[in-house]
């Protein structure tokens, strides 16, 4: 058989010589200078931004300072208006909704021209972690093949879950304000909502929270949950909208916590007690769910 | 007696900058101070600060934050709105030193003291928020803000919730202004 | 074991692509022994109709199959194991014409079918290509703007278009334009892009200005029909002041005037932008440092430059293939096709039909256990 030349693979190109996990990204100015606290602990790089926790004013008081960097392969001019257009909406929204008494984090600093803004640390967990936690503790407690429950899904009625439907409720409700806040978040899912401890009643270690001691670990299930990441956000108050919100959190949800998946109806039956067209939204998250989240597209 | 001046080092801020806080209480003299700022007078070049719109010293610092990282530029309008009156009771003064291409201010925090202590009349506390506290006018510093009309605000039972709130709320609302 | 030899058919769009791959299931070699294509390239200012797309790949079926299994010189057609063809998504007319064109060879030769999803080929291809194993891929074409992540046996869709696709904004907008459609609209609006850091005379550099476009990214999906209609309106601005110079008129104080080469860059770097700024985002999500690039805009070298500083940043690297790979083509399909067909996948003859929505995260890939 006469095999042609085939076309020859194109060799992919080698790996830039600094691509390493431990990739070192340039501070925003404002981290450059001199700090008594420390210098800043980089928690997630995500494509907006860089988050770091810091100090602000002073060195006991902890910020989240998120850097949006500008990108080298945008254009300067459209890079300049993008940062800026988007620090100063999530800066306007934080402070909407910290006026209409939604926990988010209060905004401390802006500064556009470094894409630099600095808001109150957050202190607890994540709701993704509490909810993760709470069932491994709960494949502890029931192995598998033991006549036990611990790998099957979690239902609002077993025994011990009263304080995860109790959690599920809060997260309801706190989408809930959020949205009657006239906010869209645009990106909910459980990493993007705190799991806040009390402020009252306090557990014995004062101001100490989220080591995941877990003789504690009921009582970790309990706070205020605060709704952070306000950097896809929106203002307005469409009902298509919300329901793309909730969609967009139910996915997250199914897809991050499968066993705890039936527990999602909870996070919806509180939603629909928190204004009044509440309703309204749950009944266009049918349709919205019914067409799935993207159209099926024309090759 | 305690030093009149506290010298207070911001995080993140140049090493260049030094930040120096004072409190009074009962001044006498305040339209003397006002005209001072209004004459652009060059031996008085400090924020006064009309005490009663502190809420906190965590909101005169983020002022002052704010007013350094803005190069200054925002600081007349600051002082439109608190800047001290007449009728001022309580006055909080701040002064940035800056040191300029290596060479330290010309004023030592001492010489800042010692001109204030010559110039106000009035009783020299620590800038301390126990202090603040006694002083601060939150019908006032609420119109200020437009915080009023926020039932779930008057809802708070605690006090010390419902100020914490409002300070949070005062702090963002500053952080806001001039973007 | 013998490698194994595929046809693959593609006529998803305009161009109809046939090819021969091999696949050695031992040592997961590939190679390409034809990649033949031929275009149905429509006059300027306009676009291709199904209608004629589809007789375009009827009456040329026949000569480019028999030049694909000439050029891979195939002792003969029964050493192949399969007749591979596009099953969507695409347009109608000319899938169909493809996928009856691969019936009867099938028939004729007593070959397995399969139908093979688009993207799915697109990714495949890449891939082998690129040596790219785990990327985030974005899918660019006339028809597919698409950010995909495999996990667990599926190519799973983190974000695409809400509207229309880049390509077909690009298209659209050279239609506008006029400016022609051979080799392909969005060539020669890059070719435009480029002249806009020149002067006129072609030699003195200059800064290309960019104009005034929305931008419009939504989480990890985009929307390109507004960003069309803007740009649509700053031509019909350059076209009045085109008739108004014509006429002997200066412009209004302060008015810049409009150049189709700052529109075409002004659109690559707005577009682009987007597209970048989603895969970036997935890659974020699910922790990916390698981008791969497929599909007929991902040959555009300013979206491969961009992507590729994007990548540098995070650390890792872009990958992309040069238009044989990157435009549709036969082999793609035959890829896909025999990769599935190897696991055990047929089409059977009765189910062989072909469907305009075929949405990438259907397709079962079992040919990947990672």
């Amino acid at each position: 058989m006469a095999t042609p030349e085939p076309a020859a693979a194109i060799q992919p190109p080698p790996p830039p010589a600094d691509s390493t996990s431990t990739h070192e990204f340039p501070l925003p100015p404002i981290l450059q200078h001199p700090s008594a606290a420390g210098p800043a602990e980089l928690i997630t790089q995500g494509a907006e931004g860089r988050l770091y926790r810091t100090s602000w004013l002073t060195p006991t008081r902890l910020c989240a300072l998120k850097h949006r960097p500008s990108k080298p392969y945008r254009h300067p001019t459209l890079d300049a208006r993008l940062t800026r257009h988007r620090i100063l909406s999530e800066a306007r929204i934080l402070q909407k909704c910290r006026r209409e008494g939604v926990a988010v984090p209060a905004l401390y600093g802006i500064d556009e021209s470094q894409g630099v803004l600095s808001m109150e640390w957050v202190p607890g967990r994540p709701v993704r972690v509490e909810v993760n936690e709470f069932l491994r503790r709960r494949a502890e407690k029931y192995p598998h093949g033991e006549g036990g429950r611990g790998r099957e899904e979690v239902t609002r009625d077993e025994e011990g879950a009263t304080p995860l439907v109790g959690l599920m409720r809060r997260v309801g409700e706190a989408v809930g304000k959020l949205h009657k806040a006239g906010i869209v978040h645009g990106d909910l899912t459980t990493s993007n909502m705190m799991v806040r401890p009390w402020e009252k009643d306090k557990g014995p270690v004062n101001g100490h929270h989220g080591d995941g001691e877990d003789d504690n670990a009921e009582r970790s299930l309990e706070g205020e949950i605060v709704v952070i990441d306000f950097g896809l956000a929106s203002q307005g108050s469409a009902d298509e909208d919300r329901a793309v919100d909730l969609y967009v959190l139910e996915r997250a949800f199914g897809s991050t916590h499968p066993r705890a998946e039936a527990l999602f109806t909870v996070v919806l039956e509180a939603y629909r007690n928190t204004f009044k067209t509440a309703p309204v939204v749950l009944k266009k998250l049918e349709d919205v769910r019914m067409r799935g989240r993207k159209r099926s597209m024309l090759g | 007696m305690a030093a009149a001046v506290e010298k207070v080092e911001l995080e993140h801020l140049p090493a260049t900058h030094t930040v120096l806080l004072a409190l009074y209480r009962d001044v006498a003299n305040a339209g003397f101070l006002q005209e001072q700022l209004l004459s652009r007078n060059v031996d008085f070049e400090y924020a006064f600060v009309d005490a009663s719109a502190v809420a906190s010293r965590f909101q005169l610092l983020s002022a002052v934050h704010k007013a350094i990282a803005a190069e200054m530029a925002g600081i007349s309008e600051a002082y439109r709105r608190y800047g001290v009156q007449p009728a001022t009771k309580d006055v909080a003064v701040v002064k940035v030193l800056i040191s300029r291409e290596g060479a330290p201010s010309s004023l030592s925090p001492e010489d800042v003291e010692k001109h204030l202590q010559a110039h106000v009349q009035g009783e020299s506390v620590a800038c301390s928020d126990e202090e603040l506290a006694k002083v601060t006018d939150w019908p006032k510093l609420r119109k200020y803000h437009k915080l009023n009309g926020l039932p779930w605000i008057d809802a708070i039972k605690d006090e010390a919730a419902r100020k914490s709130e409002l300070e949070m709320l005062i702090v963002s609302a500053m952080a806001m202004r001039g973007t | 074991m013998a490698p194994l030899y595929a046809l693959g058919c593609e006529g998803s769009a305009n161009k109809l692509g046939i090819g021969v791959i091999s696949h050695d299931p031992e040592t997961n070699k590939t190679k390409i022994l034809s990649n033949i294509r031929h275009t149905f390239v429509s006059p300027p200012g306009t676009g291709f109709l199904p209608k004629d797309t589809a007789a375009h790949h009827r009456a040329h079926f026949v000569s480019v199959a028999r030049e694909a299994l000439k050029v891979a010189g195939l002792a003969s057609p029964k050493d192949l194991s399969c007749i591979c063809y596009t099953r969507g998504p695409g347009m109608g007319a000319p899938l169909t014409s493809v996928a009856v064109a691969a019936r009867t060879l099938s028939l004729l030769w007593g070959l397995d079918l399969v139908g093979v999803n688009h993207c799915v080929g697109h990714i495949e291809m890449g891939r082998v290509i690129t040596g790219a194993d785990n990327p985030v891929v974005l899918y660019v074409s006339g028809g597919n703007t698409q950010v995909i992540a495999y996990a667990e046996q599926r190519y799973r869709i983190f974000g695409e278009t809400l509207d229309i696709a880049v390509g077909n904004c690009i298209d659209r907008f050279a239609r506008t334009l006029a400016i022609p459609n051979d080799p392909f609209p969005g060539y020669n609006v890059e070719q435009l892009a480029k002249k806009a850091f020149f002067e006129p005379d072609g030699t003195t550099k200059r800064e290309p200005v960019l104009l005034d476009l929305p931008y419009a990214v939504k989480g990890m999906d985009c929307s390109f029909s507004g960003i069309l209609g803007a740009a649509d309106l700053l031509a019909a601005q350059m076209r009045k002041q085109d008739a108004l110079l014509a006429s002997g008129a200066t412009l209004k104080e302060g008015e810049e005037r409009i150049t189709p080469e700052d529109l075409c860059f002004t659109l690559q770097e707005t577009v682009f932008a987007m597209l970048v700024e989603i895969t970036e985002r997935a890659m974020a999500h699910v922790g990916s440092k390698q981008v791969l690039v497929v599909g007929g805009v991902g040959c555009n070298e300013r979206l491969q430059e961009m992507m590729g500083l994007m990548a540098r940043d995070r650390g890792g690297s872009v990958y992309a293939t040069d238009e044989r790979f990157c435009i549709d083509n036969g082999i793609m399909i035959g890829l896909a096709g025999l990769l599935a067909w190897e696991t055990g996948f047929r089409t059977p003859f009765e189910d062989s039909t072909c469907t305009q929505r075929f949405r990438t995260d259907e397709v079962h890939i079992k040919w990947r256990t990672d």
